[in-house]
């Protein structure tokens, strides 16, 4: 039993951290709000997009736990692009030894994948997928899509003839959302399983929205140390203090949970499904009281469109929606209790 | 990064379960007004398990304890809860509060003498630390004691002593300087009940029982010898030992939680809802059960994170306040799930029902957060040590 870093997990950490820092500082969150080119082709030379793949197939020979790590430095970094869709492709790919060049180039950095979740087959089961999905996270830009289906896993080319993209503005400016439409287009059967992949991305969500519960709560106590009322820091006033203490235990219910699921599903646990689902819930509620918060600490600062505060919150409510809400998950995981 | 438990702490874990499962006792344990025979009880199961060798599961080996590991002590607790063996009330201070600083602070002359009574079950300890006027401030204590000759004179009054009425033992905060600064002059005494000048009162408490007691102390006269680490150093003492023996201990009351959300599922199945069918039905009562199952587990990870924390770096972290803050207040909101589950079964005190039952833990919740520092407190603690604000 282990839940902590060990020195290979803390250098992982330090070294995304580093060229997020170097890449993103924070001003520039603001100011520049799409996907940088130059971070997508750092971030694929070293090795990034294929940190949980085995060193056969061109990957770090890492798993879960320290794909974790990266989504937590993503979300604290709120860093733009099609981070998850990316990293879900090369271990949906991965099943099909046939497609061995366009896993490497998506583990290139070549390719880059928009994931869309359609759990109840709305756009069917069959090679030629068809319908409507709206607001696909990081849909507009790519150059894929990876469909994940009740079961089946399915790849769509974003030049394939019978894609439409419809770009739309999105809650948050730092993730580009668009409406996708297909109309038969050609598709790949991947043979991958779309109930393991949809795990995975559960922890990874819940890891990108743990990255803000962190940062929010760095944020909100760097602020409460310095700013001045009545003549002292705001963060000797309890009412302040206490608030700061309710978002540190938020992210630390939310760093353990994320911890062992993402081991958890590593090992193939029993009861690493559950763990998964519940990652997801509490680290976005985690996200989300701690995004409000902070923009309450900052005062009138944190309600303008220059302080960081509201992207956090922004993300957040982006992740909620990703792969179901805490309203979904909770009936799931109740629905056992609640059969015969 | 790793959930499994090694070869060794498995084969740990066999050991315990299967002495716990030939040695939990059979017969209920006592309830209500009878604390004597609840006394008899818990000591007589201490005694049981200092037979088989597992009386002090945390404590050195050279003091008579079994010298566990921190992984081990968190195998014996979910153990201890998962055998149903009896929760850890009258024998408490003794075990984990009074013995590990009497093993960390005491001299070899106390240590001698005590140790070994607090893991054979001869004796229960109390705690006399808060006051009625230092609560929260414990550091504002003023129960006084005057040095005349080799004794201690102390006069005064302490309130809140569990199981004081049926103590041999207390752990005893004076203020032994009054001209100190106040965290300076105070001393950490061995007091026995049984001293003339000692009157003991209980404490009705909101639930109806009497197990807490306020103690008079006037002229109360206890050898100095009796002071456990240096004089006037007892603010040093007490706080010796408030790191992490609560923290593997408190494993079994988690597990304990984790059966209880399970037990509620069950109770939600056979009651009815609130617009018919049953509560479980009802898709308010289904998310809130889901989400305090969730709760309970990511607490679980966040006690196994804790202990392999302290295990890599040797130190337990600011953690535990977190554990013990969410801790206890995820038990109140299970306690108010309960009674809403319940329905108007809640109010009624029938002994046949499950009603009076979750209304008893609901009541006995409410002083999760205020016993063993408030929620208040905690959280000021988090502010201040974790996360480094200004006091």
């Amino acid at each position: 039993m282990d839940l902590t870093f060990g020195p290979e997990q803390e250098s992982i950490r330090d070294a995304i951290r580093g060229v997020l820092a170097d890449r993103i500082p924070a001003p520039r969150a603001r100011a520049e709000l799409a996907p940088d080119p130059g971070l997508w082709a750092e971030a694929a030379a070293l090795g990034w997009f294929g940190l949980g793949l085995p060193e056969a197939v061109g990957g770090a020979g890492y798993a879960l736990p320290e794909e974790t790590i990266l989504f937590v430095e993503l979300g604290r970094s709120l860093a733009a692009g099609p981070w998850l869709g990316t990293v879900l492709a090369t271990h949906a790919l991965t099943a099909v030894p046939a497609l061995r060049d366009d896993l490497a180039s998506v583990v290139g950095g070549r390719t880059r994948v928009a994931v869309v979740d359609d759990p109840a087959d709305a756009l069917g089961d069959a090679t030629r997928p068809t319908g409507t999905v709206r607001g696909v996270a990081d849909g507009d830009g790519v150059d894929a899509f990876l469909v994940l289906g009740g079961r089946r896993v399915r790849w769509v080319s974003a030049r394939a003839s019978g894609v439409r993209v419809a770009a739309r503005e999105s809650l948050d400016p730092t993730r580009r959302v668009a409406d996708l439409s297909f109309t038969e287009p050609s598709a790949e059967l991947l043979g991958a399983e779309a109930i393991p992949l949809r795990r995975t991305a559960l922890v990874l969500v819940a890891a990108e929205a743990l990255g803000i519960a962190e940062r929010t709560l760095e944020a909100s106590v760097a602020h409460a140390k310095t700013r001045e009322q009545f003549g002292r820091p705001i963060g000797s006033f309890q009412a302040v203090k206490h608030r700061c203490a309710d978002m540190a235990v938020r992210t630390e219910v939310a760093r353990s949970i994320v911890t062992f699921a993402a081991v958890a599903l590593r090992d193939l646990e029993p009861e690493a499904p559950r763990h998964a689902q519940q990652a997801k819930v509490l680290a976005t509620s985690a996200a989300l009281a701690n995004g409000h918060d902070n923009v309450q600490n900052h005062g009138g600062m944190g309600f303008t469109w220059e302080a960081d505060a509201h992207l956090f919150l922004k993300r957040a409510w982006m992740l909620e929606h990703a792969f179901g809400t805490r309203t979904a998950h909770l009936e799931a995981l109740a629905a056992p209790w609640r059969a015969g | 990064m790793e959930i499994r438990f090694s070869a060794a702490e498995e084969a740990f874990r066999a050991d315990a379960r299967a002495w716990l499962e030939a040695n939990v006792p059979r017969d209920r344990r006592p309830v209500g007004a009878d604390l004597a025979a609840l006394r008899a009880y818990d000591l007589a199961w201490q005694r049981r398990m200092f037979d088989g060798g597992w009386a002090g599961v945390s404590w050195p080996r050279e003091y008579g304890g079994r010298g566990a590991s921190l992984m081990e002590q968190v195998i014996w607790y979910e153990e201890y809860a998962r055998a149903g063996a009896p929760e850890v009330t009258t024998t408490f201070v003794g075990l984990n509060h009074a013995g590990p600083t009497l093993i960390a602070c005491g001299s070899e002359e106390q240590k001698a003498f005590h140790l070994p009574r607090i893991l054979r079950g001869d004796v229960v300890w109390c705690q006399g630390f808060s006051e009625p006027n230092a609560g929260s401030d414990l550091a504002s204590l003023q129960t006084r004691a005057v040095i005349e000759g080799e004794e201690l004179v102390v006069s005064g009054q302490k309130i809140w002593t569990s199981f004081g009425n049926v103590a041999e033992f207390q752990e005893l905060l004076v203020r032994t300087d009054p001209e100190a600064p106040r965290h300076r002059g105070i001393s950490w005494v061995i007091c026995a009940m049984d001293t003339p000048g000692i009157d003991i009162r209980p404490i009705k408490t909101l639930t109806g029982d009497q197990h807490f007691c306020e103690v008079f102390y006037d002229g109360v006269r206890i050898p100095l010898r009796n002071v456990v680490g240096r004089l006037n150093d007892g603010w040093r003492v007490a706080m010796a030992t408030l790191g992490f023996e609560r923290g593997t201990a408190f494993l079994s009351e988690q597990i304990r939680l984790a059966r209880r959300v399970e037990d509620l599922a069950t109770l939600a199945r056979s009651v009815p809802g609130p617009r018919g069918g049953r509560a479980i039905d009802d898709d308010e009562v289904a998310r809130r059960l889901a989400l305090a199952r969730a709760e309970v587990d990511a607490m679980r990870a966040m006690t196994y994170r804790s202990v392999s924390l302290a295990v890599r770096t040797g130190v337990p972290g600011a953690e535990a306040s977190v554990i013990r803050l969410f801790f206890s207040e995820l038990v109140q909101r299970i306690d108010l799930l309960a009674l809403d589950i319940l329905g108007p079964a809640a109010v009624e005190r029938r002994a046949e029902g499950p009603g009076a039952r979750w209304a008893d833990a609901y009541l006995a919740g409410l002083s999760q957060t205020i016993g063993g520092g408030t929620k208040d407190i905690q959280r000021n603690i988090i502010g201040e040590r974790m996360l480094g604000l200004p006091r």
